[in-house]
């Protein structure tokens, strides 16, 4: 009577998914739709984190004045330089580091915090539910910005602390996604099974909820990088991010901002990384989600 | 911001808005006891917004009494001026001062103008408000026409030209988008300008000419979310639903139907969407604002928050989740009018 209980459902269709096949996108050879983005983020992840490492890049910061200015596809200098004499080339892959680094960091705190908030809430219902979707209301009806610029302010602007501030965005997405997931498992046939077992709180969160709620959490957590890749460039814009010798991509747009006539590439160049990386996030995660039928 | 609206509400026409009112658990007037819970719910949640704002703005360094009197102001006379800022007492006492003026609608004071709060927000909301409005209707004239074309022909040419459209419009920053519109229409082509706010008062065209490019900066990237949402729910409306197949078999015409039926189901889904991300859109005056330096009411926030003047971020914010709470309920009211299989408490399907 109870369907079989999944262990890693991750990359199976969510219970109950399977009666609407007949509605879902018909497949496409070789899943294009899925491994075209996915190549692209590997390609600007492994360019950012390993190309540093083994290839020839100046360094993103202390450039010479006497270098500054150049145009692009100068020689040694593939992207041109910035007014200081930066290479930009380096300080894209630089300033990717950070824009990785923050995207991942934040998506993994909503999705381990806000997510088992979320679970939490949606399973055990009744006043803890009320209580924890308040604190998250609170949160939402809270302009996220707000919290986020008096953070890294309060905090004085470094990488650690773009990512908590950016987290107070996350938790509260994740929590309501994972209570919308857990709360369409409640009249589930194999959720009965397991409590009328005697299946402990605990136990029904970490086996039965978990991993069922995981597709959605997952394809909105690459949905959600994409808004923290452009959050965290919002953050370094209005110069409250990443202070700014160090490089990232939004406080180069920043500085290009100033020179936006007479050197539109600065604004430009970084700008083009930072919509290739997060239309990538989004087609893959559409496609998961597609794959995967989960809404 | 926009991607994450889209995820969050991306899911089958059923789910698009907020729970129905407790489905057929009341007959007599479920509106008014929809209209009272939620405002109840409001109450807490307001709170929480004025005692986390206190909260962060009281944990940034240095206070307005040394912003006032800048960096060569000596201890004493810093202290002077919190003592008569009433800044030096405990925070729960600042904090129960400030409550329990504002329930009775006084908002106190700018500590940097000495302006009251409420005429900065008179002076500062309306630009704000027509932005928002500009914004709105921005999204509707491009997110409907886009959606139903992109819809007639499920896989089509249009369809994949309006979702790759769409894709790259939703995964643009927004002030990213403010920049190159900036650098296309107003330094090349010298079309709109590139900064300042002209008053309708002044001249009704500069005016609107003034809000163009900030607006579709906020609107484009959210229309985008919407167009590909409203697109997916006439798709499967057109395949699923029984209204469908009956106007088919009288020998409605594939676009009568989806204009007059499916179009006019779905809009509301639509409308329900564009109220919830009502804060999102908020959120976005703060950055767009300042680009163009609009004098509205995410730059006296942006201010508030520098110049630590507690009074005007505390107004601002609370402006903001009032905006967003009220949008909320004004959708769940808007979803209940206009489908009736709420109106009467009747499950969704």
């Amino acid at each position: 009577m109870a369907a079989p209980l999944p262990d890693s459902t991750l990359f199976a269709p969510a219970a109950g998914a399977a009666a609407f096949t007949a509605e879902r996108p018909r497949r496409r050879a070789y899943n294009l739709d899925i491994w075209i983005p996915a190549a692209i983020l590997v390609i600007i992840f492994a360019g950012c984190f390993l190309w540093p490492l083994i290839g020839p890049v100046p360094p993103p910061v202390g450039g010479s004045i006497l270098s500054a200015g150049a145009p692009m596809f100068s020689p040694g200098h593939f992207l041109g330089t910035d007014p200081v004499g930066n290479d930009i080339f380096s300080r894209i892959l630089y300033g990717g580091q950070v824009s990785m680094e923050v995207a991942l960091a934040v998506n993994a705190i909503g999705l381990v915090i806000g997510g088992g908030l979320g679970s939490i809430a949606g399973y055990a219902g009744g006043i803890v539910d009320a209580v924890i979707m308040r604190v998250i209301d609170v949160l939402i009806a809270f302009p996220f910005l707000v919290l986020a610029l008096a953070i890294s302010q309060g905090l004085g602007p470094n990488e650690r602390d773009v990512i908590w501030a950016l987290s107070f965005f996350s938790v509260p997405a994740f929590a309501r996604i994972s209570r919308a997931g857990t709360l369409r498992l409640h009249g589930q046939t194999f959720m009965l099974a397991a409590r009328l077992s005697g299946t402990r709180p605990w136990r029904m969160l970490l086996r039965h909820v978990t991993p069922n709620v995981m597709p959605q959490v997952a394809t909105f957590a690459l949905l959600g990088m994409g808004v923290t890749v452009i959050l965290e460039g919002a953050l370094d814009f209005l110069g409250l991010g990443i202070p700014d010798p160090s490089p990232s991509w939004g406080n180069m747009i920043a500085l290009g901002q100033g020179t936006l006539s007479a050197q539109p590439s600065l604004v430009v160049v970084p700008s083009v990384f930072l919509f290739v990386t997060v239309v990538a996030l989004n087609l893959l995660g559409d496609a998961l989600r597609a794959r995967w039928g989960t809404q | 911001m926009t991607a994450e609206a889209g995820a969050a509400a991306a899911g089958p026409s059923s789910h698009w808005g907020p729970a129905a009112p407790a489905a057929g658990a009341v007959l007599r007037s479920p509106m008014l006891r929809l209209v009272g819970r939620r405002l109840l719910a409001a109450i807490p949640v307001l709170w929480g917004v004025t005692l986390l704002t206190f909260a962060v703005m009281n944990v940034l360094p240095g206070d307005a009494a040394q912003q006032l009197l800048g960096a060569n102001a000596t201890p004493a006379e810093v202290h002077a001026l919190e003592v008569k800022l009433h800044l030096n007492e405990p925070f729960w006492v600042r904090y129960g001062h400030w409550l329990g003026a504002a329930v009775t609608g006084h908002l106190g004071s700018s500590i940097q103008s000495g302006q009251t709060v409420t005429s900065t927000l008179a002076q500062r909301l309306p630009l704000s408000i027509e932005l928002l409005a500009y914004v709105f209707l921005l999204t509707i004239v491009i997110s409907v026409p886009l959606a139903v074309l992109a819809a007639r022909k499920p896989g089509g040419v249009t369809d994949r030209l309006s979702m790759m459209l769409s894709m790259g419009g939703l995964s643009i920053a927004p002030y990213v988008l403010a920049l190159l519109l900036v650098l296309v229409f107003a330094v090349i082509l010298r079309v709109f300008p590139a900064i300042g706010y002209v008053s309708p008062g002044e001249s009704i065209p500069g005016n609107i000419r003034s809000l163009t490019l900030p607006a579709i900066s906020i609107g484009f990237p959210v229309a985008c979310v919407y167009t590909r949402l409203l697109r997916a729910d006439i798709v499967e409306q057109m395949q699923s639903e029984d209204y469908v197949i009956t106007a088919r078999a009288k020998g409605v015409s594939q676009w009568q139907i989806l204009v007059r039926h499916v179009l006019r189901n779905s809009v509301f889904g639509l409308i329900t969407l564009i109220g919830l991300n009502l804060g999102t859109l908020v959120g976005a005056l703060v950055i767009i604002e300042p680009i163009f330096s609009l004098p509205g009411i995410g730059q006296a926030l942006l201010q508030a928050i520098n110049s630590r003047d507690i009074p005007v971020a505390e107004a601002v914010t609370l402006v903001f989740a009032v905006v967003v709470v009220l949008a909320n309920l004004l959708t769940d009211l808007l979803y209940a009018v206009l489908d009736p299989r709420i109106r009467y408490g009747r499950p969704t399907a």
